[in-house]
């Protein structure tokens, strides 16, 4: 069978025009895959009927990896190859995570990229393939019930999630073979499931405090357009450290060495069943290992009000960023499991002085919110259903002298964005500059996070302050960034796309595609061969869908002959060629496009400007 | 390339002019990023989808410097004159530095005395200089010709306001926390 079928330019091409494409709620406890059919957006089910995919990996030592549920069965027998809440691990390094007590000290090294690495019987296992692991356990899912290949998907990040830990999620998509649409932020996936379902338009509070992470965002629903004023939050707080304040309570009452960790395991255990019962109950009775008692609901609460509050102070700081107070929010969307919590919700009803809805299903939410915007980016619908703008959840500076960070772009600004900043020597004779990439809110430096450094070199010696260093951030729409340093004066340039000092690098991503199981039967080749053949079908398609909609309005014959020529050679070569003769072919039609893609651009904002005005009148 | 670089102003079709209904403008460009954003353009080839990116950017960009006063009024001085205000600059009015002087006073008594009430207070009185400065500055962009200097003033002096209300939200951050 043909892989694929390509048929004569200006013909239409497209078999079955309906792509899969899928939400995947990549969560510290829980994880989720969820995908539009049939015009409903659903999470999907394993076999046994159970949506919700447990975030825990098990290593056993005959190399079986097992994900979910048939890991969680190991977490206190075999607790050293057990791997949970992997996603606190995600971009940090060694010394950012030794603190979390789940890993032992003794259980996080070092890998050689910097990033921590958890030792097991089947080898170092660094976060990014640990995640890897539960995402294909999610595809392979979804690929399973719905009976055919995804053509990508969206993966949800926690709103603050700064680049390193963006950048890492990505790379464990690629080592999972999924192509990722776009990463969107859990609590913007939750208003557009919760907005498209009510339809109430104006001003929304999205409250997600799940098990290891807390959001808040404040959106405003217009139109189909859902628009990120601000978001704030902490990604080392939410569920997990509820369970924590109360183990801890627990080891001292049972008078526990700190230092034993299995038994530190079996009581985090009990604290998150006591915390999940006392959300119904008022009080409940203890086994603890040799330890009899009981919690009632205001002991636990006196035990986590502080972590509450800190939720509190943060939802402050956002409203504030977004220039509302606190009335002005309509209202207050609960999502993450925690918000089940009574405490919680009491709490932010005192502080918004309105009830927060909570009728909605919290676990899912994010997943269906995600696989309807999937469905709008694989080109399931029509354009104009709607519209997500999100913003940089975290200031981007650089350092300057004297270990100061400057802002370049600041905290809540809208993505994708640009900004660039002169900067210029300081020594006569200078002819290179190291440029210091961090992210965060402080003024110094060593309080911000460091994501990168490089060197602009070949700078032309010049008296000190005389040359124009323009140094410019430019943040995508998955709020990655690549940063560029050019000497204005000569054009020595300079860019690097920012991998994170605790990431992976290139060389490190294939080889574990390498090595991963999913890849080993196949050959590496041939599937790469197969997907440029899909991104030739992709861009006939993209490009004969343009001609067919202004194509004659805005191109001569001999232009449009010449775009139709070149991708005539592409479906030939596709059919016919090697990779990079595929490759080049698009570039070919890529550059026989230019002058009509920037046309139909500015066509198409012509008319936006037009239909605006007329729509206000 | 097919033609000049937009202005700021031109990107949203309007006349270079201070006065502007941002929550208009708002809508507008929520009306122009529903055509080029890069969501639209997800499944489209590379070419598209590179010039989306740059025209949301730029529409972004374009975006935060007319909603902001200051970098509106900054903005609308180097297209109309090419004067440069963005960088450091002082101007000699001594009127306006006693009056400087005595706000800077007042805010640190204030947050000395950690008054929230009173800090709010002195936010509003802030914010109503603000306005005015800025009917100021509408009117000062209307004159023909363009009175430079009394220009580099306004912009100076409303940029001390609006520095002036950042501090006061900091110092209530710091009362708060
Ligand atoms: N009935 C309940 N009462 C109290 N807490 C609960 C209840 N049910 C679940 N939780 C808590 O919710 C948390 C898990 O929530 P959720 O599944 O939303 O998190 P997640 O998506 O995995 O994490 P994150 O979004 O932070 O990455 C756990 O800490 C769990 O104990
Ligand atoms: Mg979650």
């Amino acid at each position: 069978m043909a892989l694929l079928q390509i048929s004569e330019p200006g013909k239409s091409t497209d078999p079955h025009q309906h792509r899969l494409a899928a939400g995947i709620d990549l969560g510290t406890t829980n994880s989720l895959i969820a995908t539009v059919r049939s015009g409903k957006a659903e999470t999907l089910a394993d076999l046994e009927g159970d949506h919700i995919l447990p975030s825990i990996v098990h290593y056993a030592k005959d190399g079986t990896v097992s994900v979910g549920k048939s890991a969680k069965l190991f977490v206190c027998s075999d607790a050293k190859n057990t791997i949970s809440s992997v996603k606190r691990l995600m971009g940090r390094g060694l010394k950012d995570v030794q603190k979390i007590k789940e890993f032992s000290a003794n259980q996080l090294t070092a890998s050689g990229t910097g990033m921590p690495a958890v030792e097991t019987d089947c080898g170092m296992k660094n976060p990014v393939e640990v995640s890897s692991e539960i995402l294909k356990s999610l595809v392979k899912r979804a690929e399973e019930s719905l009976g055919d290949e995804l053509g990508g998907v969206i993966i949800t990040v926690p709103a603050y999630f700064d680049e390193a830990q963006r950048q890492a999620t990505k790379d464990a998509a690629q080592i999972a073979g999924v192509k990722v649409l776009r990463l969107i932020s859990e609590p913007t996936a939750a208003a557009v499931a919760y907005g498209l379902d009510t339809g109430s338009e104006g001003i929304h509070a999205i409250y997600d405090l799940g098990g290891g992470t807390f959001d808040i965002s404040i959106l405003r629903l217009e139109k189909g357009v859902f628009e990120v004023m601000a978001t704030g939050g902490d990604s080392a707080l939410g569920g997990d450290d509820f369970d924590r304040a109360i183990a801890g309570y627990l080891v001292e009452q049972a008078n526990i060495d700190k230092g034993d960790r299995s038994a530190y395991q079996m009581a985090m255990i009990k604290a998150r069943e006591v915390k999940e019962a006392l959300t119904n109950k008022e009080r409940v009775e203890i086994n603890f290992m040799h330890w009899k008692g009981s919690m009632d609901r205001a002991l636990m609460e006196s035990l986590i009000a502080s972590i509450v509050d800190k939720t509190l102070a943060a939802c402050r700081r956002t409203l504030k960023d977004a220039g509302l107070k606190a009335s002005e929010v309509q209202d207050i969307v609960m999502v993450g499991g925690s918000t089940r919590v009574p405490l919680v919700r009491q709490k932010v009803e005192e502080y918004f002085g309105k009830k927060p809805l909570t009728d909605i299903d919290p676990d899912k939410v994010v997943a269906i919110g995600a696989a309807i915007q999937a469905d709008v980016l694989i080109g399931n619908k029509s354009d104009e259903d709607m519209l997500l703008l999100d913003v940089i959840p975290l200031s981007l500076g650089v350092e300057t002298m004297g270990g100061l960070a400057e802002k370049i772009i600041p905290r809540n600004t809208p993505i994708p964005i640009a900004r660039a900043q002169e900067f210029t020597t300081y020594k006569d004779g200078q002819t290179a500059m190291a440029i210091h990439v961090v992210q965060g809110e402080r003024e110094l430096v060593e309080d911000c996070r460091s994501l990168a450094r490089f060197e602009l070199r070949g700078i032309p010696p010049m008296v000190a302050g005389a040359a124009r260093i323009k140094v410019t951030y430019q943040v995508d729409a998955d709020g990655l960034l690549k940063v560029t340093a050019e000497e204005t004066i000569t054009g020595v340039k300079s860019d690097i796309t920012v991998k994170p000092s605790y990431g992976l690098n290139d060389e490190q991503i294939t080889s574990m595609l390498q090595s991963s199981v999913s890849h080993a039967e196949e050959d590496m080749k041939a599937r790469m061969l197969r997907e440029q053949q899909v991104e030739a079908k992709r861009v006939i398609e993209a490009v004969e869908a343009a001609l067919a909609e202004n194509g004659d309005e805005l191109l001569s014959k001999d232009e449009r002959h010449a775009i139709e020529e070149a991708l005539k050679q592409l479906a030939y070569i596709a059919e016919n060629g090697d990779i990079e003769a595929i490759e080049e072919a698009i570039k070919v039609v890529d550059k026989s496009t230019e002058e009509f893609a920037s046309r139909r651009m500015d066509a198409s904002i012509a008319k936006a400007l037009v239909g605006h005005e007329i729509d206000e009148i | 390339m097919t033609k000049a670089q937009q202005n700021y102003f031109e990107i949203f079709g309007l006349e270079p002019n201070f006065s502007i209904d941002v929550p208009k403008l708002s809508s507008k460009l929520r009306a122009l990023l529903n055509s080029v954003h890069p969501d639209r353009f997800a499944s489209s080839g590379s070419q598209q989808q590179m010039l989306s990116m740059q025209k949301t950017t730029q529409l972004n960009d374009a975006f935060a410097v007319l909603k902001n006063p200051v970098k509106r009024a900054q903005y609308l001085l180097h297209l109309k004159t090419g004067i440069d205000t963005s960088k450091e600059h002082t101007v000699n009015d001594p009127e306006f530095l006693m009056q400087q002087l005595e706000l800077r006073e007042e805010l640190e008594d204030i947050s000395a005395s950690s008054d929230i009430s009173q800090l709010n207070q002195f936010a509003d009185k802030i914010s109503e200089l603000e306005e005015v400065q800025e009917q100021q500055m509408a009117e000062l962009f209307l004159q023909k010709p363009l009175d430079t200097d009394e220009l580099q003033k306004a912009i100076y002096k409303l940029q001390f306001l609006h520095k002036t209300l950042s501090d006061i939200e900091q110092a209530e951050d710091k009362l708060l926390s």
